[in-house]
């Protein structure tokens, strides 16, 4: 066993050519490890100390370490300000035993939730095998949004949606710097992330907050917490003499990668209270083409994205 | 690679694999800490990494490299934790399997909580903030909420003077308490199941590539399920276990199977059990013997009984055809519900070298299972010694010898060592029984006069391989002698078999029945409580009625259907229950270092027994807490009966107080003790005295002349309940959210009042689950169970209980000694419709299947 590197220059070497799986708080590795979905050698960046905290440069724009925890991003008052709906949806992940060891990087990187892709007992198009079981079985919590993938798993990844909403970027290390979106293929059912194998995320990157914003991030769950959305959103809108000047609106578990709902977005220009968010999201359902178990989600997308505008313009 | 472990350096291993879990319980023997889930959900494994709770079971052991652990054994290293006797004296626990992980993680919130806001009680929803990564299979929520609140406010920074009401209360708190999952004898061997890939095959060859291995396949070789096991290998460790059953080679001959329910009963279904001796030995989910019926392909029965049977059809179809607006119809289902209890079926088998054995088990049994181990080795009774000390949960799956204890005796018995068996989640939620599913069609028709005209049920029981649905003629025991025709019909597919859970078929019948009731009232436009009490001849559930009917929430609910989002309702559903005892029942007493100590074989699965025991003896002979001890959970001590069924205290408690009547007449005798209490003096006098209780009969006899196959007897009389609750149901993300509930119980005396509530409350939790949250799904083409972590399957957590008020009508068992019987179903199976009744006053909506997920819900309200 090689002791677990100390810096980033080491991390990325370590990892370089693909061959160790990185972990950071292992609670999907360790989970995915039990299934026969991973497997040693793993990389361990917890003693990276550099990947770990915020840092707020001179622009008001600030830069979260992967290695960041989700409690941390939760409860770091600046945050919560500066960013209220990111730790908001940071909040309401998981549980607080998870939150508190589970990471920015990872909570981007990690695997779907499908119960196909997770048992050992099914092949699917994530693990080699060439049909989705689910689309033909049991997808109850499956897409809703039709991106042109085979596989119906949605994408896991709260934070994901909530960085999409704020125009974040993601950080590599030896690369290019890219949007959320760059990170996701909603047309690739064979992965949940296209970042390239022994690639070490650094950060996320938030550009810096827009004076009069508010914001607001909503989560439809059958049992009050501890559960994975059925639907999630995050509305943020800007105003200026009551009017709605600029919004974005993202939302997640509806599709194989978190949405921007662009037209929602365009259809609050002008806006001025929480009356005005049922129009606005009267045209989510005909963005979704639902499968036989997903009807639900198409009118449940729309309110959930309804409920956190109307919170926002409240 | 070192770390710091409640305050010792400890060595880091450097596998990649092993878990924080691992590393404190198998590497340092702190059993405290458990693991139930093993998926980051239901905060067992709770561990303060560096003061911060953190799930151990995903945690790699590598990443405690030089941060400072604290396990549940750890918080008192100076004295319990305030939380800790804040559980113990809030009774915040029942079987006490959960209950480390919470107080780790509520010892964390409140240190915290008083560091910011002083010695204030925190609101509800801070608790269940705080809370929302634990889960409580016993539903022991109320007792949690109160016991974090008054730690919070500094009410339990020293010893209370009251002993707690739980027996065996601070042992749990303090992760003490060992249960079967604890047990790790010297050279201990590990087993483990390897199970059918296929839903129906005929096995032709296995090869165990030479690991020791027991088949537990039957004569026939087929397979029906997946999950079913095939055959159990043991090594010497956990990991070598794995890997040799992963080596395990099965050679299927696949055979077509029938996975769908809703199908099995066409003709060209592939046939289950198409020989009778298959359907002979076809498993059952009942309790005590199924009747007979006769089968039809996938499709057995019906078993029907009736009470003027023509009659009942005659009218509901002249209501059917006249359009009678008095005719309630409609068809009702429940969906699959596991048990799921928090610690996992588990064995440790052991040999000694003068042929007894040994099994350490996590059983409601330990009486049955000594018996059937006997039996099935050819062993004498007192050669076989079972134990169970502490139990995390049973719910009625863990009767008998079951597939557990049978592979861990013969492995024990191949490899000369001790052998380890124990379940993991996913076989708990495929293999270890359920709730079966059911359709029920009901036909309830109110006479223009306003009694019940007649009332006819059809069930189809969903228990998939098993046999035993009696769901619809448990109807022939409520609401008087109205015409009514019951049928039961089994439908048999190739899916995991059930196993009689709290309330057997009892449940289901409820769902669909007291919605149909509910409905009825509407029509005739009367109080669901007032036509309830005129339908229900029993006097004990009609004192129920008046309680409930002057309840404020009940005086002051506006009728008719509201507006808005968010929009509450309440809603009402009554219970019936059968009382079974069993006669045999002893329990000793035997007078040891100045303390009673009360022996009896009755094992504790978090009913509170024990503590039953130390009460009826405490009260009896007038001794403090400290001069009573309970010795239980073996089937070396006096006899007792199952913890299924209800029964036990009914049993326990008469046996302890016949015992405690004989120690005092013995005391008499020596003339030791005066007319008060025994004291130490007295004590002193009956040093090494033993006495031994039985279970007397009840005045006007029994029900059964016989004992039943179980050895129980049905006695007169039912208990009864009445559930009051209170919903919000949100019309916009549809989720229902319980507010609160008002459980009225007729069961008698209560021989321990704290933990017959804390039972009470939990029958509402674990009720509310099956309402809204519960249902096992499976992959319709292979037949795997999907639900197979805790995360899939969804159990109600500390967020999802609403304030819970408990009320005991005592009075109406003056027949039975003591004076009290069991509660542990009837104070749950009514709880759904009381749910579904509360939506339906919500929302104007009536849910017809089970669970009323959101989905449904707005589907529901949407198409109104
Ligand atoms: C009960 C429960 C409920 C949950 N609910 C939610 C929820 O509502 N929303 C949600 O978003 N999540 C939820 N999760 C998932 C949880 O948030 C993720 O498991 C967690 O965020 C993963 O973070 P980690 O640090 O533990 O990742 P790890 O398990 O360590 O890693 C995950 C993946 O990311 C890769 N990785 C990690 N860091 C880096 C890096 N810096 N560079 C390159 N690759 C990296 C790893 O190689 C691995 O492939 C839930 C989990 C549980 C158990
Ligand atoms: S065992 Fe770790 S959370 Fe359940
Ligand atoms: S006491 Fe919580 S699971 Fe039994």
């Amino acid at each position: 066993m090689t002791t677990p590197p100390v810096d980033v220059p080491a991390a990325a070497a370590a990892l370089r050519g693909g061959a160790a799986e990185a972990r950071a708080g292992g609670t999907d590795v360790m989970a995915r490890l039990r299934e026969g979905l991973a497997a040693p050698p793993f990389t361990d960046l917890h003693r990276v100390i550099g990947l770990r905290g915020v840092q707020w440069l001179p622009d008001g724009s600030a830069r979260i370490g992967a290695m960041t925890t989700v409690a941390e991003v939760a409860a770091d008052e600046r945050l919560r300000a500066a960013y209220p709906a990111l730790a908001a949806t940071a909040a309401a992940v998981a549980t607080p035993q998870i939150r508190a060891v589970a990471t920015v990087g990872g909570n981007l990187l990690q695997r779907n939730r499908c119960p196909y892709f997770r048992s050992a007992a099914f092949d699917c198009l994530q693990k080699g095998g060439d049909t989705c079981p689910s689309r033909t079985g049991d997808h109850l919590h499956g897409t809703v949004v039709d991106q042109g993938a085979a596989c119906v798993a949605p994408h896991p990844s709260s934070l994901a949606m909530a960085l999409l909403a704020y125009d974040a970027g993601v950080e590599v290390e030896g690369a290019a710097a890219l949007p959320v979106d760059g990170l996701y293929d909603g047309s690739d059912s064979t992965r949940d992330h296209v970042l390239e194998p022994g690639r070490l995320v650094t950060g996320v990157a938030l550009p810096a907050p827009t004076g009069g914003e508010s914001a607001a991030y909503r989560r439809a769950t059958s049992r009050s917490r501890g559960e994975w959305p059925l639907v999630e959103a995050v509305a943020r809108v800007v105003r200026s003499g009551g009017a709605v000047t600029a919004a974005a609106v993202a939302a997640g578990a509806v599709a194989r990668t978190p949405l921007r709902l662009t037209a929602v977005e365009e259809a609050l220009i002008g806006a001025t209270g929480p009356e005005d968010a049922a129009a606005a999201v009267a045209g989510v359902p005909d963005l979704c083409s639902p499968l036989p178990q997903t009807g639900y989600k198409a009118a449940l997308l729309r309110d959930t994205v309804r409920d956190a505008l109307e919170r926002a313009l409240a | 690679m070192d770390t710091t472990v409640n305050g010792t350096t400890a060595h880091l291993g450097p596998d990649p694999e092993t878990t924080a879990a691992e590393f404190v319980r198998d590497g340092l023997g702190l059993t405290g800490t458990k693991t139930a889930c093993n998926a980051g959900v239901c905060g067992s494994c709770t561990l303060l990494v560096d003061g911060t709770p953190a799930a151990s079971c995903l945690l790699p052991a590598t990443a405690l490299e030089g941060r400072t652990v604290t396990t549940v054994e750890g918080l008192a290293a100076r004295g319990p934790h305030p939380v800790q006797r804040a559980f113990a004296a809030h009774d915040a626990m029942q079987c006490g399997y959960c209950t480390p992980g919470f107080v780790v993680e509520a010892a964390a919130f409140v240190d915290r909580h008083r560091a910011a806001h002083g010695d204030t009680e925190p609101a509800r929803e801070e608790i269940a903030d705080a809370m929302a990564g634990h889960l409580c299979r016993c539903g022991a929520y109320p007792g949690i909420y109160a016991a974090i609140a008054a730690a919070c406010a500094g009410k339990h920074d020293r010893d209370g003077d009251a002993a707690p009401p739980r027996a065996e209360a601070a042992e749990k708190a303090a992760g003490r308490a060992r249960y079967t999952t604890d047990i790790r004898p010297e050279g201990c061997w590990e087993a483990v199941i390897v199970r059918s890939t296929r839903a129906h095959a005929v096995v032709a060859a296995v090869d165990a590539g030479g690991a020791p291995h027991v088949d537990l396949l039957g004569a026939d070789r087929t397979v029906r399920y997946v999950g079913q096991p095939v055959l159990a290998v043991a090594a010497p460790t956990p990991a070598k276990a794995r890997a040799a059953a992963a080596q395990v080679a099965v050679d299927y001959r696949d055979l077509p199977a029938a996975l769908d329910p809703a199908t099995a009963h066409r003709p060209d279904a592939p046939v289950v059990y198409p020989a009778r001796a298959e359907r002979r030995a076809a498993p059952a989910h009942a309790e005590g013997g199924v009747p007979p019926a006769r089968w039809r392909g996938n499709v057995r029965g019906p078993f029907s009984l009736n009470w003027r049977g023509a009659t009942a059809v005659d009218r509901i179809r002249k209501a059917a055809r006249t359009g009678d607006p008095l005719l309630v119809t409609g068809v009702f289902s429940t969906s699959v519900q596991a048990h799921t209890p928090l610690e996992p079926h588990a064995c440790v088998a052991r040999w000694d070298d003068s042929g007894h054995l040994h099994i350490h088990a996590s059983t409601q049994t330990v009486m049955a299972l000594a018996a059937a181990a006997a039996d099935r080795w050819g062993l004498p009774r007192e050669h076989v010694h079972v134990t169970a000390e502490h139990v995390g949960g049973g719910f009625g799956a863990k009767a008998g010898l079951r597939v557990e204890n049978v592979a861990a005796v013969e492995l024990a018995r191949i490899t000369g060592a001790p052998v380890r068996l124990v379940f993991d989640r996913a076989a708990e939620l495929t293999d270890a029984g359920h709730r079966p599913g059911a359709r029920i069609e009901v036909g309830l028709l109110a006479g223009a006069d306003g009694g019940l005209a007649a009332l006819t049920m059809d069930a189809y029981s969903d228990g998939g391989a098993s046999i035993g649905g009696t769901v619809a003629i448990m109807g022939r025991l409520v609401y008087g002698h109205a015409p009514r025709r019951l049928r039961d019909f089994d439908v048999v597919t190739h899916r995991p078999p059930g196993a009689p859970f709290r309330g057997p078929n009892g449940a289901q019948l409820l769902w669909a029945l007291e919605q149909s009731v509910d409905e009825a009232a509407h029509r005739l436009g009367e109080d669901p409580i007032a036509l309830r009490r005129r339908w229900d001849g029993n006097p004990k559930r009609r004192a129920l009625y008046d309680w409930a009917a002057a309840l404020p929430v009940w005086r002051e609910r506006s009728t008719g259907a509201a507006s808005g989002r968010f929009r509450r309702g309440v809603g009402v559903a009554a219970a019936n229950w059968i009382y079974l005892l069993d006669s045999s029942t002893a329990v000793d007493l035997v007078v040891e270092d100045g303390a009673v100590v009360a022996e009896t074989a009755v094992q504790d699965i978090g009913t509170g027994a024990r503590s039953v025991v130390a009460e009826v003896v405490r009260g009896e002979l007038g001794l403090p807490a400290g001069r009573v001890r309970v010795r239980a959970g073996s089937s070396d001590l006096a006899y007792a009966p199952s913890s299924n069924g209800s029964r036990t205290t009914a049993s326990v408690g008469p046996a302890a107080r016949d015992a405690a009547e004989k120690l005092r007449e013995e005391a008499r005798r020596r003339r030791a003790g005066g007319s008060g209490g025994l004291d130490a003096a007295a004590l002193a006098a009956l040093e090494g005295v033993r006495v031994r209780g039985g279970r007397r009969r009840d005045r006007r006899g029994y029900a059964t002349p016989f004992p039943l196959p179980d050895g129980g007897a049905l006695g007169r009389g039912f208990t009864g309940a009445v559930h009051v609750m209170e919903v919000e149901v949100d019309t916009l993300l549809g989720r229902v959210r319980p507010t609160r509930c008002w459980a009225g119980i007729a069961a008698g005396r209560m021989y321990a009042d704290r933990p017959a509530r804390n039972q009470c409350e939990g029958g509402v939790v674990q009720g509310i689950g099956y309402a809204l949250y519960e249902q096992r799904r499976d992959d319709p083409h292979t037949g795997a169970v999907l639900t197979s972590d805790l995360e899939e399957y969804r159990i109600p957590g500390i967020g999802d209980t609403p304030e819970i008020t408990v009320h005991f009508h005592e009075e109406g068992w003056d027949h039975v000694p003591g004076g009290g019987v069991g509660i542990g179903e009837v104070s749950t199976i009514g709880v759904a419709a009381a749910v579904g009744n509360a939506v339906y006053d919500a929302t104007g909506w009536r849910p017809h299947d089970l669970p009323i997920r959101p989905d449904r819900l707005l589907e529901g309200i949407g198409a109104k």
